[in-house]
C-alpha cells in the first residue's frame, strides 16, 4: 500500500523523519518496501500563467511565449510544443533549475530569440512518461507558486507491505492508528457532519438482504442532484500518490474514502436502479451481467450479487455493473457501504479472476461497524465537491450484528511465551495504545481484553500475546537459551554412514553435483529404457513449469549425463561426479509415491590429466569399479560380488550388477553407445547404487584382527588360462586350494599378446602364506603352492608359466 | 732377511701406502688400498708374518715399527674415508638438485557441492546446540505440508499457481492432495506425531515452489527448518538460539534483529535480519539498510501443537526456517542462484 505522509498527518502528528518512521514501522511488523521523496529536482520550477503565445519570426516549429510567474515582470520563453494557448497554466523551469531528468536550465538564444527558462512536459519533471507536450496544470493552481507545493509534491510516499493478517492497515486511518500505537500518540478521525434534506432516504430507496450469511450489513445513502465533473486538484493528487487514477468527482470520492477509512464504497446511478431497490442475494445459475470493465460475466449460485428489482447490478464487493454506472449525466446517487463475508468475496474474485481494490479489502475483512461512518464521510464530500443534497438518514440493514470480541489474557502466559516479566499495568498500557479495552480481573494474573471489530485477526489469547510482543518490541526481549538438559545432538548412525560414503567419494576424486528432482519424461527414451520398466513408473506433476521438468526422476543417470554434456560444451572434459538424491515412482494403492535415495556416479574424460611427470589416462571401467570398491571398503560390507548385468543403459560387455550377499545394491558400467549418442557425450561410466541398502549392509561393529607374529612366505605364480576365464574364478580356485595358510592373494599382472597363444591370457598372482603360531618352512609354502597349481590345472585347464 | 731390511721395507710400504691413500679418488679405490696393505694378504700383514723368523729383540723392534705403520695407515684411511664420504654426499646433493617450482603430484580429490557444505556447516552448529537431524519425503500430503501447519484453506500457496501438485482433487484443499513439499516443515509434523517432547531437531532438504528460474529463484531450492518443543520454551530462547547460530555462522561481531511478520504456523512470528558484514550495519550497496534478511522464525502456533497431540499449556516451542541458497549467495557473493544447479565444474571446484 502507498501511504503519502502528508495525508497521514491529517489524522496524527508525525514528528519523526520519513526514514525514522520507516524504521519504526519495519520493527513493528509493517515492512517498508520503499521511501519515495516526491518533488525532487523541482526547486526553481514554478506555476506559470501563459499571457501570450506568438509564432517565432524565423522558425516554423517554435513559438515565443510570455509567461507570468506571479511577479510584476514577465518572462519570455521560446517553446517547441503546440498544445499551449494563452490562459493555460504550465510548469516553468526558471534559470538555474536542475530537473529530475538531468537538464540544467540556462538562458539560451533560439534562432535569435532569447529564452529565459523552459516550459516543461510531465516526463521532463519526472512525473510519468508523457513528453508529447507541455504539462497543462489544473486551473485552480495559483500562478507563481512553487510547482511542488502547488501540486502537493512536497511529500514522501511510503510503500508498505501489509501482511494478510492486518487488513485494518489498508487505510490511512488504519495506518495512522498503527503509527499512533508505535509512537505513543493519539489518532484523530475526522468528525463528519452531514447536512441532510427533509426527504428521507428510507422513503425513496429499499434495501433487502436475502442472504445475510454472505452480507451481514448493508448501509446506503441517497445523494440527490449531484453535478458530475472533475474532483479538486488536492483530491486528485492524493489519489495519484496513493496509486489510483482520478476519474470524476463521484468515483474519486468513493475511492478517496475507501483509501481513508478502508471501507470500499460503490456509487450507483440511483435512477437506473429498477424499482429504486437494492436486493442482496446469491446469483442464479447462468445469470449474466456486464461488469464495469466491459466483460459479460456468467454467474453462479456461489456468488453474491447486488440486484435491483429485476437484475444484478453489481458483483457484491468485487465490481459494479455497467447498467447502473455513474455517468456525466447522473443526477442522483445511491451510495453503498456494506460488509460482505470475506471468504465468499475471495471465492468469487478468484473464480472470475477479478481482483480489485475493493475485493482485496473485503476478502481480508473490513470493520463491519465502520460502514455508516464511511457513508457519511463520502456523502459529506458529495455535498461539498459535487453540489449534492443528501437525503435524511442512512438505510442501514444489519441483520447479523458483529460485536467486539472479548478475549482472555493471562499475565503469566504472556511471560511464559515471551520470556519477559511484564506486569498487568504494562500489558494494559500496551492494549490501550492499540485501542483495545483491557479489564483487569485479578491484579496479578488475569484480564479480559475487548478487541475492536476492525481487528478481525485477533481471535485467541496468543494473538494478543503477539500484539503485546510487537508493541513492547521484539528487540527489547532478553535473549536466552533453552534450559532443558534433556537433549543430545548428533547424527544418527545411518546419517553418519551416509556422510562417510559421501566423503569417501570426494576422497576418491569425485565432485558432488545437485540436479533437479524433476526431469524430462523423454529422458528414459534417451536412456533406452524398455516399456514396462520401473524407470517408466513416473510420478507426474499436474502443473509443471514445462515438459522438460514434468515428471519426478526415476533415475539420476539422465541428469548426470546432462551435467557431463553441460561441462564438455564448456571445454571441461574431465568430469567425475556423484549425486545423492531421491528417485520417485508411482505405485498403485499407496497414499504417497515411493521414494528411495540413490547414490549415482558419472565419470568421463581423463582420470589423471596430462602432467609433466605422466601422460594422461582416460577413465575406464576399473576406475569406476575402484571407486565402488572404495565405498564398499568404507561401509566394510562383507561378501560382496559382481555379476554380469544386462541393462539397456549400459554396454553389455562392460556392465555389472553389485551384490552384497544375495541382495542387489545397484549397477555400474560403461554407457551404451546409443545412450552416448542420444546425450551427445564422450565415453562415460555410470553407477547407481541404493544408498539405504548400502547402509543396511554396513558393518558397524568392527573387530580386531591379530597382526601376524611370525614372518610369512611370499610366492608368485604365473599361469596361462583360457581368455574367457574370469579373475573371480581363478581366485576361487586359489583360495579353496590354498587353505588356511594362504593369507593373501593378489593379481599383479595380466597379459595377452606376444608369447601368449591366441585365445589365452597370462595371469600372475602374488600369494602370501603364513601361520599364526609358528614360522612357516619353505617346504610348507611350496606344498601349498603345489596344491593350488594342481587344482588350477584340473579345474581351469591352467598351465603354469616358467 | 734381517730386521734392518724389514724395517726399511716397512718404511717403504708406509710411504707407498700413504701415497696410495692420498691418491684414492673414491671409496672403492680406498677400500682396495686398505685390502692391499692391511688385508689378510696385504703388504703390512705380510711383513708381520715374517716376524717369527727374527730374534727376540729384533722381533720386538720390528713388530713395534710394523704396528706403527699399520696404525698410521689405518688412521690415514679413516680420515681419507671421512673426506671421501663427505665428498660423495656433496656430489650426490649437487647432482640431485631439482626444480622445486615444478607442480606437485596432485592427489585425486573431489569437492562437495557448496550447498552441501553449507548444510553441513549449519547442521554442525545446531548439533552442537543439542539438535538431531530429521528427514522426510519430498513428495508430501497436503495434510503435512499445509493443513497441520495451520495454513488457511484459501492461502495463496495452496493454488496450482504457487505449488507443484501431483494430485489435487478440487479447488478446495483436501488432506490427501499430494504436493512437492514447499518447505521442510512437514518433517517437523511427522517428527512431533511420532514422539513426545522434548523435540530438538533440524530438517535440511530440498523444497519446491512453482517459480520460474531467475537470478534469485529456482523451482527447487534447499531449506533448513529448526524446531524446539519443550517445557518453558520462550521467545527469548528463540532469540538467543538464533544469535548463537549467527555468531557461529557469520562471525562473532554480527548482530541480528527481529521484525514482526506473519506466518500461519508460528505466533508471534518474525523475520530475522543479520547485520551486513560489508558495512557493519551502516548501509551499503549489498544490503541497503545495513541488514540482510536471512530467516523466518516464531513461536509454534498452539494450533500446530494441538494438531500433533501436544498440550500447548504444558509445552511450547519455537521454529525457524532458512533458505540455504540465499545464505550461501550472501556469504560468497554469488550473483545468480541458478549457478548452483548448472554444476559447472569451474564453479563446483571453487569451493
Ligand atoms: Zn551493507
Amino acid at each position: 500500500m502507498l501511504v503519502p505522509i502528508n495525508w497521514l498527518k491529517d489524522y496524527i502528528d508525525v514528528d519523526v523523519s520519513p526514514d525514522e518512521l520507516a524504521e519504526l514501522l519495519n520493527l513493528t511488523g509493517t515492512a517498508v518496501e520503499s521511501i519515495k521523496t516526491l518533488g525532487e529536482g523541482l526547486d526553481n520550477v514554478r506555476v506559470g500563467l501563459l499571457l501570450d503565445v506568438k509564432p517565432h519570426p524565423d522558425a516554423d516549429k517554435l513559438s515565443v511565449t510570455t509567461v507570468s510567474i506571479g511577479q510584476p515582470e514577465t518572462l519570455q520563453i521560446v517553446c517547441g510544443a503546440k498544445n499551449i494557448k494563452p490562459g493555460d497554466k504550465v510548469p516553468v523551469a526558471l534559470i538555474g533549475a536542475h530537473l529530475p531528468n538531468g537538464l540544467v536550465i540556462k538562458p539560451a538564444k533560439l534562432r535569435g530569440v532569447t529564452s529565459y527558462g523552459m516550459l516543461a512536459s510531465r516526463a521532463e519533471l519526472g512525473m510519468g512518461a508523457d513528453h508529447s507536450g507541455i504539462y497543462i496544470l489544473p486551473e485552480d493552481v495559483e500562478a507563481g507558486k512553487p510547482l511542488a507545493e502547488a501540486l502537493g509534491l512536497d511529500d514522501t510516499v511510503l510503500e508498505l507491505e501489509i501482511t494478510p493478517n492486518r487488513p485494518d492497515c489498508l487505510s490511512m486511518i488504519g495506518m495512522a492508528r498503527e503509527v499512533g500505537a508505535i509512537t505513543q500518540r493519539t489518532m484523530h478521525k475526522p468528525e463528519v457532519t452531514v447536512t441532510e434534506s427533509t426527504e428521507k432516504a428510507s422513503d425513496v430507496a429499499g434495501v433487502e438482504i436475502l442472504d445475510p450469511d454472505l452480507c451481514p450489513r448493508y448501509s446506503a445513502r441517497i445523494i440527490r442532484n449531484v453535478k458530475v465533473g472533475p474532483s479538486p486538484t488536492w483530491m486528485q493528487e492524493r489519489l495519484q500518490k496513493a496509486g489510483m487514477r482520478p476519474i470524476n468527482n463521484i468515483v474519486d470520492i468513493t475511492n478517496y474514502v475507501m483509501l481513508e477509512t478502508g471501507q470500499p464504497l460503490h456509487a450507483f446511478d440511483f435512477n437506473t436502479l429498477h424499482g429504486h431497490k437494492i436486493i442482496v442475494r446469491r446469483a442464479k445459475n447462468s445469470e449474466h451481467m456486464q461488469t464495469l470493465d466491459g466483460v459479460v460475466r456468467e454467474l453462479d449460485d456461489t456468488m453474491l450479487v447486488i440486484a435491483d428489482a429485476d437484475r444484478p447490478v453489481a458483483l457484491a464487493g468485487v465490481m459494479g455493473g455497467e447498467n447502473t454506472e455513474v455517468s456525466d449525466g447522473t443526477k442522483d446517487i445511491l451510495l453503498e457501504s456494506a460488509y460482505f463475508e470475506p471468504t465468499s468475496i475471495m471465492r468469487t474474485s478468484r473464480s472470475l479472476g477479478l481482483l480489485s481494490e475493493s475485493s482485496s479489502r473485503f476478502e481480508k475483512g473490513i470493520d463491519p461497524n465502520g460502514t455508516v461512518y464511511a457513508a457519511d464521510r463520502a456523502a459529506r464530500f458529495m455535498e461539498e465537491l459535487a453540489d449534492g443534497i443528501v437525503n435524511k438518514g442512512v438505510v442501514d440493514v444489519y441483520p447479523r450484528v458483529i460485536l467486539p470480541k472479548r478475549l482472555p489474557l493471562r499475565t503469566d502466559r504472556v511471560n511464559a511465551i515471551l520470556g519477559t516479566k511484564l506486569g498487568v499495568d504494562e500489558i494494559s498500557r500496551i492494549c490501550r495504545r492499540l485501542e483495545f479495552t483491557p479489564e483487569v480481573i485479578d491484579r496479578t494474573t488475569e484480564m479480559w481484553v475487548s478487541v475492536p471489530t476492525f481487528r478481525p485477526d485477533l481471535e485467541r489469547e496468543i494473538d494478543l500475546i503477539e500484539e503485546v510482543a510487537r508493541i513492547y518490541g521484539y528487540n527489547n526481549i532478553r535473549s536466552s537459551l533453552p534450559e532443558s538438559g534433556d537433549k543430545q545432538g548428533g547424527l544418527s548412525l545411518r546419517q553418519k554412514i551416509a556422510e562417510s560414503i559421501k566423503l569417501r567419494l570426494v576422497a576418491a576424486g569425485l565432485s558432488e553435483v545437485i540436479t533437479y528432482s524433476f526431469t524430462d519424461p523423454h529422458d528414459v527414451d534417451k536412456l533406452q529404457v524398455p516399456e514396462g520398466d520401473p524407470m517408466r513408473w513416473f510420478v507426474r506433476l499436474m502443473n509443471p513449469l514445462s515438459e522438460e521438468v514434468s515428471v519426478m526422476r526415476t533415475t539420476l543417470i539422465g541428469n548426470l549425463l546432462k551435467v557431463l554434456k553441460y561441462n564438455v560444451n564448456r571445454e571441461q572434459y574431465d568430469v567425475q561426479i556423484y549425486e545423492v538424491g531421491h528417485i520417485f515412482w508411482h505405485e498403485q494403492g499407496k497414499e504417497l509415491p515411493d521414494e528411495e535415495t540413490m547414490v549415482s556416479i558419472a565419470m568421463t574424460g581423463a582420470r589423471i590429466p596430462d602432467e609433466w611427470y605422466e601422460k594422461a589416462r582416460s577413465v575406464d571401467f576399473f576406475d569406476l569399479k575402484g571407486v565402488i570398491e572404495a565405498v564398499l571398503d568404507e561401509v566394510d560390507a562383507e561378501g560382496w560380488s559382481v555379476r554380469q548385468f544386462t541393462h539397456p543403459v549400459l554396454h553389455p560387455g562392460r556392465s555389472a550388477e553389485l551384490l552384497i550377499g544375495d541382495e542387489s545394491i545397484g549397477f555400474f558400467g560403461e554407457i551404451h553407445p546409443e545412450v552416448q549418442a542420444a546425450y551427445d557425450v564422450p565415453r562415460a561410466y555410470v553407477a547407481e547404487l541404493n544408498l539405504n541398502k548400502l547402509i543396511d549392509k554396513a558393518n558397524t561393529v568392527k573387530g580386531f584382527t591379530e597382526i601376524p607374529k611370525y614372518p610369512g612366505i611370499s610366492l608368485d605364480l604365473a599361469i596361462l588360462v583360457d581368455g574367457s576365464i574370469s579373475n573371480d574364478r581363478v581366485l576361487d580356485v586359489i583360495k579353496s586350494a590354498g587353505g588356511s595358510l594362504l593369507k593373501q592373494v593378489r593379481l599383479f599382472d595380466l597379459y595377452t599378446g606376444k608369447g601368449v597363444p591366441e585365445g589365452k591370457k597370462s595371469m600372475a598372482y602374488s600369494m602370501l602364506f603364513s601361520a599364526p603360531d609358528r614360522t612357516l618352512t619353505d617346504q610348507e609354502a611350496l606344498d601349498a603352492q603345489e596344491r593350488i597349481i594342481r587344482k588350477l590345472e584340473k579345474e581351469l585347464g591352467a598351465q603354469v608359466r616358467a | 732377511m734381517n730386521n734392518v731390511s724389514s724395517q726399511a721395507d716397512l718404511q717403504r710400504i708406509l710411504k707407498e701406502g700413504e701415497t696410495a691413500v692420498l691418491q684414492a679418488s673414491n671409496l672403492k679405490e680406498l677400500d682396495d688400498v686398505r685390502v692391499e696393505y692391511l688385508g689378510k694378504k696385504g703388504k703390512v700383514t705380510a711383513v708381520l708374518k715374517t716376524l717369527g723368523q727374527l730374534s727376540g729383540e729384533e722381533r720386538k723392534e720390528t713388530g713395534k715399527v710394523a704396528n706403527e705403520v699399520r696404525q698410521k695407515l689405518e688412521s690415514d684411511i679413516a680420515s681419507k674415508h671421512e673426506e671421501l664420504t663427505r665428498a660423495e654426499v656433496a656430489e650426490r646433493l649437487a647432482t640431485e638438485t631439482i626444480d622445486i617450482t615444478l607442480p606437485g603430484r596432485e592427489p585425486v580429490y573431489g569437492h562437495r557441492h557448496l550447498i552441501s557444505q553449507a548444510i553441513k556447516q549449519i547442521t554442525d552448529i545446531f548439533i552442537g546446540l543439542g539438535y538431531k537431524v530429521a528427514e522426510g519425503p519430498e513428495i508430501e500430503l497436503d495434510y503435512y505440508n499445509f493443513k497441520a501447519l495451520n495454513t488457511p484453506a484459501d492461502h495463496p500457496a495452496r493454488t496450482l499457481q504457487d505449488t507443484f501438485y501431483i494430485k489435487k482433487h478440487s479447488v478446495q484443499p483436501a488432506d490427501d492432495d499430494i504436493v512437492l513439499r514447499t518447505h521442510t516443515s512437514p518433517v517437523q509434523i511427522r517428527v512431533m506425531k511420532s514422539q513426545q517432547p522434548p523435540v530438538y531437531i533440524i530438517a535440511p532438504g530440498r523444497a519446491f515452489r512453482r517459480d520460474v528460474a531467475d537470478p534469485s529463484h529456482t523451482p527447487m531450492f534447499h531449506q533448513i527448518e529448526g524446531l524446539a518443543v519443550d517445557k518453558h520454551i520462550t521467545f527469548g530462547d528463540l532469540k538467543g538460539t538464533l544469535e548463537e547460530f549467527t555468531r557461529q555462522m557469520f562471525g562473532k561481531d554480527r548482530k541480528i534483529r527481529l521484525r514482526p511478520h506473519f506466518f500461519p504456523f508460528t505466533e508471534p512470528s518474525a523475520e530475522v535480519d543479520v547485520s551486513c558484514g560489508i558495512c557493519s550495519g551502516m548501509g551499503c550497496r549489498l544490503c541497503g539498510s545495513g541488514w540482510l534478511e536471512v530467516l523466518g522464525a516464531g513461536m509454534v502456533d498452539p494450533n500446530v501443537l494441538i494438531e500433533v497431540g501436544y498440550n500447548p499449556e504444558e509445552v511450547s516451542g519455537f521454529a525457524f526456517g532458512m533458505g540455504v541458497e540465499r545464505i550461501v549467495s550472501l556469504m560468497y557473493g554469488i550473483p545468480d542462484i541458478r549457478m548452483f544447479y548448472e554444476n559447472d565444474m569451474r564453479f563446483v571446484k571453487q569451493f
